[in-house]
């Protein structure tokens, strides 16, 4: 137990004693908060056209049914900060696993006695601890925006929910990939790769039947952390973002009997 | 093998790229994603026979236990998600629980005598039908429906029989009664059901003569949509025209007064004094600046309507007058009329005059019911409601939660009189009937006043009151002292951690 404890203190202190995590913290937050205030502001603006006397007010037969606050802010916030965390988790769990077998210090770990499975377990941890940080500073000031127009949160903790589980499957990924590989650049690149395959599978539907294409559907990110940004918390597509972390889990616990025998 | 797996990626990569980048199947994108395919194919095969000539038998078993392991782990996942996915469970946290059945639509589902057959007419490629489809399927979810389907083009006669005049068409069939909703939305098939039902709620008296608001007129300020939704209901509409009104007829069940801009004769204020005490109901809207020549009647019944205009800053300007003439108002009393209505769930008022209840005799009960925001004021100054001079200041006047709405119960002999008055008639004319809660409003104080208070609910929106604005002056203060700040802080953290790490 204590030496899972050094190992999380190490990953945590060797995770937030460089630079990466920061900026990577830093782009997350300012891109949110520049997406949001922008979205924000020109929906006020929309709205405020819209609802002037000669437009009829406030009877909402007068102002279109896309000005709302879910397709003017939330949607496409949500689907530039998807499309940004696929650009930004791979580069901050690149590191992992692939650094320290660059090292060679995965052999002392193994040497004090933890399991292949606690190992992944602790820097798996440490992971999805960043991720929920990155979103929880990000998120402070539209959720500040959303609370003063008394507009309740409910639905903004939905986009939330949404975001993190994203981030946990977006670093699920990028540590399996971390895992089988020395090399940080490999494991971002293919952290990418993996990561904007699954993001939308749809694109294949035309070279597939439609039971294939419902199936790639279902294996698709994007339709279901859209649900999310609906307001809709689905347990199908809690168990998603759960089921990748378990495989990704499964995989990087494999890439040490691996290495065990490839040597 | 590790280069073939790279090249793989890369031709992934690349082939992706090209088709989120064009949005077309491209032959550059077939080609990348067919090679990039093809290579880590390769180079998996290449791994694994490496792995068969270089691993003992008790390397494989180890080898296989992994990947065992990593197969159970999917196979748990697939099986947990399908088994989540068979259940259904999801949690609806959109403001305005918007994937959600309108209570009013349970109710009436809940409510049906016989089955419902619900079937959806509709063109082979019609997008529109995806939706509908699902809108009927929860609606069979929740009460005795049974959904079908039918191509227009294999249907000829039903399109004849039911007028259904194109595609995405439901026909709502109970019994030998059908309707046709040519736009499925849950508020126009919640109304569909209503009018199958023909249940009917009472008979309304509308005061006209007096330059009331007309129930037949369709135009921005009349009250045809009220009228219709009454109707929707249950409830029959007479006109009693006041100039002629000795008594009210024994069958009205409330009388409707809309905002009358001339003051009605005493002969008609005595005949309707006399109802009310003969256990009658009103539902009464006045208007700012017009004297009905009702107010000495209401502040007899312990309703006072003074003169004057709510000025509500929590609201701003929005129908051509002073910001904060129309209130926006978010704040009820705890009151049968307004169950289910809470600070979410707004309802809008174009210009609204004060009123003040208070409880005139023994065991009569005078409440509010709904108000202004604190910070409102009252002005004596009508011209605010059509000129526009920017920001209001209350100078001297008490600023409190006003009064928009009020309601009375009165125990007489001959039955409990019951009274509803607004300080606003415009919240139900055709033009801001279906604004936020508005409609709702208006029908339940209806239902309230007629002792059918079963049938008090939130109907389900044409469109969803999702369209509030956000003070574009806090969301500025907001973005620069939150906004910006926790980046700049996170960048100067991760500075002179780079700096410590280069002096170490």
């Amino acid at each position: 137990m204590t030496a899972l404890r050094a190992l999380v203190r190490k990953e945590l202190a060797s995770l937030f004693g460089t630079p990466t995590a920061y900026l990577a913290l830093t782009m997350v937050a300012l891109v949110t908060a520049l997406i949001f205030f922008d979205h924000l502001r020109l929906y006020n603006q929309i709205l405020f056209v819209y609802a002037s006397a000669t437009m009829g007010g406030f009877a909402t037969d007068s102002i279109p049914d896309y000005v709302n606050l879910w397709d003017s802010v939330f949607f496409p916030v949500m689907e530039t900060l998807g499309l940004t965390l696929i650009g930004v988790v791979p580069l901050v769990t690149m590191r992992a696993f692939a650094e320290e077998r660059a090292r060679g210090t995965d052999e002392l770990i193994l040497t004090t006695h933890l399991t292949p499975g606690q190992i992944v377990l602790a820097k798996f941890g440490v992971a999805y601890l960043f991720v929920a940080s990155m979103m929880a500073v990000s998120f402070l000031y539209p959720v500040m925006a959303i609370e003063q127009g008394g507009l309740g949160l409910e639905h903004l903790s939905a986009v939330y929910l949404g975001l993190v589980l994203h981030g946990i499957g977006l670093a699920s990924i990028g540590l399996v990939c971390s895992a089988f590989t020395s090399s940080q650049l490999v494991a971002a690149i293919s952290a990418w790769a993996i990561a904007f395959l699954l993001w939308d599978l749809s694109w294949a539907s035309s070279f597939v039947g439609e039971r294939v294409a419902e199936i790639l559907d279902a294996l698709s990110i994007q339709p279901r952390y859209s649900s999310f940004a609906g307001g809709v918390v689905s347990l199908a597509n809690v168990i998603y973002f759960a089921g990748i972390a378990l495989v990704s889990l499964a995989a990087a616990r494999f890439s040490f009997d691996l290495r065990r025998v490839s040597g | 093998m590790r280069a073939l797996a790279l090249a793989g990626l890369i031709a992934l990569a690349f082939g992706l790229g090209s088709y989120y980048a064009t949005g077309e199947r491209t032959l550059y994108a077939t080609l990348n994603l067919g090679a990039g395919a093809l290579a880590l194919a390769a180079a998996a095969l290449l791994a694994l026979r490496r792995l068969r000539f270089a691993a003992g038998s008790h390397s494989r078993r180890v080898l296989l236990r992994g990947l065992l392991g990593v197969a159970g782990a999917l196979a748990l996942a697939i099986a947990l998600e399908r088994a989540a996915a068979w259940s259904g469970w999801r949690s609806d946290l959109t403001f305005e629980q918007s994937f959600e059945l309108a209570p009013a639509t349970r109710k009436a589902l809940a409510e049906l005598p016989r089955e419902l057959t619900a079937t959806l007419f509709h063109d082979r490629f019609d997008p529109r039908a995806r939706n509908t489809r699902l809108l009927l399927a929860s609606l069979a979810e929740a009460g005795p429906v049974t959904v079908r389907e039918r191509l227009l083009a294999d249907a000829p006669e039903d399109v004849d029989r039911f007028g259904i005049a194109g595609s995405n068409t439901v026909v709502l069939t109970l019994g030998s009664r059908f309707e046709t909703v040519e736009r499925p939305l849950e508020a126009t098939l919640y109304e569909a059901l209503y009018r199958l039902r023909s249940r009917t709620h009472g008979v309304i008296g509308v005061l006209r003569g007096e330059g009331e608001g007309d129930v037949s007129s369709s135009a921005e300020l009349g009250f045809s949509g009220l009228a219709a939704a009454l109707a929707t209901e249950g409830y029959e509409l007479h006109s009693l025209v006041t100039s002629s009104l000795a008594e009210v007829p024994a069958d009205i069940d409330v009388v409707l007064l809309l905002g009358p801009r001339r003051a009605l004769l005493p002969e008609s204020i005595a005949a309707l004094e006399r109802y009310l005490e003969r256990g009658g109901r009103l539902v009464a809207m006045l208007e700012p600046g017009a004297q009905s020549g009702i107010e000495p009647l209401l502040a007899r019944w312990g309703i006072e309507a003074p003169d004057g205009v709510i000025v509500d800053p929590a609201a701003g300007a929005s129908s051509g007058g002073d910001p904060g003439v129309d209130p926006i108002a978010y704040n009820y009393e705890a009151h049968p009329l307004a169950r289910g209505l809470n600070p979410d769930r707004m309802t809008f008022f174009a210009g609204a005059r004060p009123l003040v209840p208070h409880n005139v005799g023994a065991g009569d009960s005078v409440r509010r019911v709904v108000l202004a925001s604190p910070r409102s004021w009252v002005s004596p100054d009508l011209s605010l409601l059509s000129r526009r001079s920017g920001r209001l200041e209350p100078g001297t006047a008490p600023q409190d939660y006003h009064t928009i709405a009020a309601a009375g119960r009165y125990p007489r002999p001959g039955g409990e009189a019951r009274i509803v008055v607004f300080g606003d008639s415009d919240f139900a004319s055709n033009r801001y009937l279906r604004a936020l809660y508005n409609l709702d409003l208006a029908l339940n104080a209806v239902h309230w006043a007629v002792e059918r208070e079963s049938e008090i609910t939130l109907r389900p929106k044409l469109r969803t009151p999702k369209q509030f604005p956000l003070p574009l002056e806090n969301t500025l203060r907001t973005f620069h002292g939150v906004g910006l700040l926790v980046p700049e802080l996170l960048l100067l953290a991760g500075g002179l951690v780079w700096l410590r790490r280069r002096t170490a």
